[in-house]
């Protein structure tokens, strides 16, 4: 998940599961400062929100119950979501069970309290992990619009290859993954086929390959080194591509072998944004 | 026609994140849940907006009144466009501006004061429902 982050829960004024939604919503974005999206005011005045689309800001979607009202107004404004609950899902999994009244009873407020320590300790992980490894999510997007369609472009810190593949470096190490053009050209990824950590690769060698419905991707390697890790999440969830290739979606660290050779061939953001364009106006469909 | 397409539907807008907006919707609630839970219902505004269809089927020609915490009145609009008939149109920050310099609270937790115009709004409310539902007995 990014730093920054924003809620949208649901409006809440039809089941408790939504009435809890909100009040999450709120509590969270009071402690933590996070950005609160209020559902029909996206709806009805979607440009208010723009800015923090445009600032590559993540959303966390909270939705009251099975008919998700904030998942469809996050999919019509083409919100980047980097985490969804479902109330209704959580009160089973926790064996609270709700009543009927819209307002907070002590079996909601406790839903509500396991669902914010869920949510916050979720934030403190990610960000405990990032620092760990010393790479740290993009601060700010470029970002490229083609009709309905938004590639985002990590501004600072990211090496791209023309094959559409990033490398990020923290002092002998590198981290690669996809760009957001992959992901979205792919649409729903569904297999993650890892490299085999130890193994020496070239620079444009293959690292793995990514597969949906639509086509298999080869990762071509920005940088060569050896592997000596590879995000063993992807196994279980390769849609984590899908939902933020450039932080939880990276693909394998590699312990570099000639960075200062290797940049010679690399792009900055500035240098891979009209490569991108070309690309997304003449094959992007 | 049912017994429930009599009711008046009491609509507040999403309210998220403003202390006006949870004026709108305690209001909403006192007056549906304690006022007069026979008499009158609410309605999600997101159902609306999502374009469910039963939602916007049992709105369509219904009596509503509708509280808006600010000056963008999503919970009005919205209910017009699905063709609900608002026969009210609540506009909270209206009420505040009788009560100047008063603090309302957060979007969390209304203050005293901000309760008094919850409940001086749901007191005008009840009245105007009350006084539609006479007009369509007579």
């Amino acid at each position: 998940m990014a730093e920054k982050l924003a809620l949208l829960p649901c409006n809440g004024l039809d089941k408790s599961a939504g009435a809890v939604s909100r009040e999450v919503a709120l509590s969270y974005a009071e402690k933590n400062g996070a950005e609160l999206v209020c559902p029909v005011l996206l709806n009805t005045a979607p440009a208010r929100y723009t800015k923090l689309a445009e600032e590559g800001e993540e959303f966390i979607v909270l939705d009251g119950c099975a008919t998700r009202c904030a998942s469809k107004l996050a999919a019509q404004n083409n919100l980047k979501i980097a985490r969804r609950v479902v109330l209704t899902e959580e009160a089973k999994k926790a064996g609270v069970k709700l009543g009927e009244t819209l307002r907070l009873d002590e079996a909601s407020q406790n839903l509500c309290k396991k669902v914010l320590e869920m949510l916050e300790g979720e934030a403190k992980e990610e960000k405990q992990s990032s620092q760990a490894v010393g790479f740290e999510a993009p601060s700010k997007y470029q970002i490229l619009t083609h009709g309905k369609f938004q590639f985002r472009v990590p501004e600072d810190g990211f090496y791209f290859n023309e094959n559409d593949c990033w490398v990020q470096v923290a002092g002998t190490r590198a981290r690669i993954g996809v760009t957001d053009y992959v992901q979205q050209s792919l649409s729903d990824i569904m297999f993650f086929d890892p490299p085999a950590v130890g193994a020496e690769v070239e620079q444009f060698g293959e690292v793995g390959s990514i597969e949906s419905g639509k086509a298999v991707f080869e990762v071509v390697s920005p940088v060569s080194g050896k592997i000596v890790a590879v995000n063993t999440e992807l196994d279980a969830s390769p849609e984590l591509i899908n939902q933020n290739p450039y932080e939880k979606g990276w693909i394998a660290e590699i312990e570099l072998a000639d960075f200062a050779g290797d940049q010679d061939l690399l792009l900055d953001a500035a240098a891979y944004l009209p490569i991108l364009k070309k690309k997304v106006e003449e094959f992007h469909v | 026609m049912s017994k429930d397409s009599k009711k008046v539907f009491v609509i507040p807008c999403s309210g998220i994140g403003k202390a006006y907006g949870l004026v709108g919707r305690q209001v909403a609630l006192q007056v549906v849940h304690d006022r007069l839970p026979e008499e009158t219902e609410t309605m999600c505004l997101a159902y609306l907006v999502t374009g469910d269809a039963e939602a916007n089927a049992r709105i369509k020609g219904a009596a509503c009144i509708t509280l808006d915490g600010c000056a963008k009145l999503c919970a009005a609009k919205n209910v017009a466009m699905a063709g609900g008939k608002v026969i009210e149109e609540v506009r909270v920050v209206d009420a505040f501006k009788t009560h100047r310099g008063e603090n309302p609270g957060t979007a969390t937790k209304l203050t005293p004061e901000g309760w008094n115009v919850v409940n001086e709004l749901t007191d005008q409310v009840v009245a105007v429902i009350r006084n539609e539902l006479k007009g369509a007995v007579s």
